[in-house]
């Protein structure tokens, strides 16, 4: 796997303190991995990359995902960022995890293995926001027993307890929501932030902070302007 | 001016075991004294027909006394005549009886207050009826049946008999009456005093259980607050603090702060829940709300479930060790709702451990009390997992089921 982040110190000791992880490149813009186009099955990315003094013009947020996404990587957004809206935009952007800095490193490690197995890593206050689209009929799921997973990890519930629930195993279960992440983050991208503010009753315009309009061009002359998340940072 | 006042004290005699006592010495005192005002019309008469005057009024005179003095010392006593005092009382109308006919002519001894000595025998049954001993009661009954049949002697007529077995008849219902009017009234005292002391008690349980409940929350952030030294996390606990101070203060003023079910405006619910969440924020919460949008509860139970919640979230802080608490608000349709905290952390076996005061008490106790049912899972290492929930209403819901003795059981009413 890759990673990109602009603080040197956790790009260089990701492949030390997690074992389970080939890191075949670090590095601090996802311009320069695009560059050395290395073979690996998942890009750790942190959001926020540009920084006045080394490198202020770097690609970042969502713009960064979708460049990885287009260049044939799989993404798994790896940041301190907490804002649901902003978790949510990148899974709509095609990044295939998200995972939280704070998490503990073995933890943290599984997700990414996870990952990088074609998994689909959803942040707990993203499944929120998706149990609510599928609840008021935004997104379409076929089965009742998806909504029930969905029901129960919603909740919070661990794979054991909603498996015990549902009189499945664990591992059955663990592949329904293999498969349920991937509907479900597939079915985001597919929705305007217009379908999604009125399906949380939100006011139009809310979510125009957070979502990047997805007809912009990643390299686009209003680069800058492409992560407008504004407010605090998410390091 | 003086009998209305003291009328008034009779009427307000309370309805205690004294107090029922000192009804009785009442009682005792006007039965006896009525039955000397019966007696005295009729000495001047009795003494002139009585075939030995001298004795006649020596009699007279003795049961007088005998009246009086019961009463004097029943009122000065505040209760009826006690074992030794109804047994001599007792021996006085047997003998008044025996000595009737050397001093009463046989057609005198019937009907008239002339002959005073059957009807005070019967006042002294009446007013010995809160005797103690049921013996002591029986046998004096016994005695004064046999002393009114010797008082009759041999020359009762033929057409008197009716009359005599009746009034033996009399003795033995009036002491039957009478015995039950005391024993009964006595047990209904007995049960008054019984009941006002539970209420008492539950009265006590009840401000006990409510000072644990307000006092709960404040303590475990005291404790918090002792014991870490960590500065953000000493100034987050000191906003907490504050709040549990106010509510405390409240609840010191005997305020609102127990308003009644229905009582108040209702609140928003999902500001409530969010309000108890951020003051958690380092519990890494994640509060998923957006589905109870608009729900509104009412303020009582608004006020309850946010010092449940703020309890649950101070359990996970000082025992659960999670990685991450799960905050989820359903709206279930008409109004109905339910609030799942599911944490992370180490979990507990509910068949083993003890609810502590906050579960028991603040959790479960108050939010139920405020008709919202509650569920709590946990395993050791799975997590716990508190389900709150609307109830429907009673026209709905389902009948009760028998409680089974476990602490899972105890929290189990909402799946």
């Amino acid at each position: 796997m890759a990673v990109v982040d602009d603080a040197s110190l956790i790009r260089e000791s990701i492949g030390l303190l997690m074992p389970g992880l080939d890191v075949v490149a670090a590095v601090a813009t996802v311009e320069e991995l695009v560059r050395r186009a290395p073979a690996v099955d998942v890009v750790l990315l942190d959001l926020h990359l540009a920084n006045l003094e080394q490198q202020p013009d770097a690609r970042q947020g969502i713009a960064a995902i979708r460049t990885l996404t287009r260049h044939g990587y799989r993404v798994c957004v790896y940041s301190q960022e907490e804002r649901r809206f902003v978790l949510a935009a990148c899974l709509a952007a095609g990044a295939s995890g998200i995972v939280s800095k704070a998490l503990p490193r073995d933890r943290a490690e599984q997700l990414f293995l996870d990952v990088a197995a074609g998994g689909t890593v959803v942040p707990q206050p993203v499944v929120g926001i998706l149990e609510v689209l599928v609840r008021r009929d935004c997104i379409t799921l076929l089965s009742e027993r998806q909504r029930q997973i969905l029901h129960g990890r919603a909740r919070g519930l661990s794979y054991a307890q909603v498996a015990r629930e549902l009189f499945v195993s664990e591992s059955t279960l663990r592949g329904y929501w293999f498969d349920l992440t991937k509907s479900l983050s597939g079915s985001l991208r597919g929705l305007t932030p217009g379908e999604i503010e009125r399906a949380l009753g939100l006011a139009p315009g809310d979510l125009l902070e957070f979502w990047a309009d997805p007809t912009e061009e990643a390299d686009g002359a209003d680069r800058k302007e492409w992560w407008r998340i504004g407010g605090r940072g998410g390091r | 001016m003086r009998i209305r006042s003291g009328l008034w004290r009779v009427a307000e005699l309370p309805t205690t075991r004294a107090g029922v006592e000192r009804a009785f010495s009442y009682f005792t005192a006007g039965v006896r004294l009525g039955t000397v005002a019966q007696m005295v019309p009729a000495v001047q008469l009795g003494a002139a027909r009585a075939s030995h005057e001298a004795g006649y009024l020596a009699c007279w005179g003795a049961a007088a006394l005998a009246a009086v003095a019961v009463s004097v010392v029943t009122l000065v006593r505040r209760r009826p005549p006690g074992t030794a005092v109804s047994v001599l009382d007792f021996g006085l109308a047997c003998a008044l009886l025996v000595l009737g006919p050397l001093v009463l002519a046989p057609w005198d001894r019937f009907g008239t207050w002339t002959a005073f000595q059957p009807g005070y025998a019967l006042s002294v049954i009446i007013t010995a009826g809160g005797v103690r001993g049921l013996g002591v009661w029986a046998a004096s009954l016994l005695a004064v049946s046999l002393s009114y049949v010797v008082y009759l002697g041999g020359d009762v007529g033929s057409e008197m008999t009716s009359t005599a077995v009746g009034n033996v008849l009399t003795y033995v219902v009036y002491a039957l009456v009478a015995r039950m009017f005391f024993g009964y009234t006595r047990r209904i005292a007995r049960d008054a005093d019984a009941s006002r002391a539970r209420a008492a008690e539950l009265a006590r349980r009840e401000e006990e259980r409510r000072a644990q409940v307000m006092m709960h929350n404040g303590v475990a952030v005291m404790r918090l607050l002792t014991e870490q030294g960590d500065d953000v996390s000493r100034a987050r606990l000191v906003g907490q603090a504050e709040v549990e101070l106010r509510r405390m203060r409240s609840y010191l003023r005997g305020g609102d702060a127990y308003a009644s079910e229905g009582e108040g405006p209702s609140a928003g619910l999902v500001p409530v829940v969010r309000r108890v969440c951020e003051r958690f924020a380092d519990l890494n919460v994640v509060a998923s709300l957006d589905l109870g949008t608009g729900l509104r509860i009412p303020a009582a139970q608004a006020e309850a479930l946010e010092r449940a919640l703020g309890s649950l979230l101070l359990n996970v802080r000082v025992h659960a060790r999670a990685h991450e608490v799960v905050v989820h608000l359903d709206g279930t349709g008409e109004g109905g709702w339910t609030l799942t905290v599911h944490d992370d952390g180490v979990g507990f076996d509910p068949a083993s451990v003890t609810a502590g005061v906050g579960l028991r008490e603040v959790v479960v106790g108050e939010l139920r009390r405020r008709g919202l049912a509650v569920g709590i899972v946990s395993a050791a290492g799975e997590g716990t997992t508190v389900t709150v929930r609307s109830r429907p209403g009673p026209e709905a819901a389902p009948p009760p089921e028998p409680a089974l003795p476990t602490v899972r059981a105890a929290f189990a009413d909402a799946p």
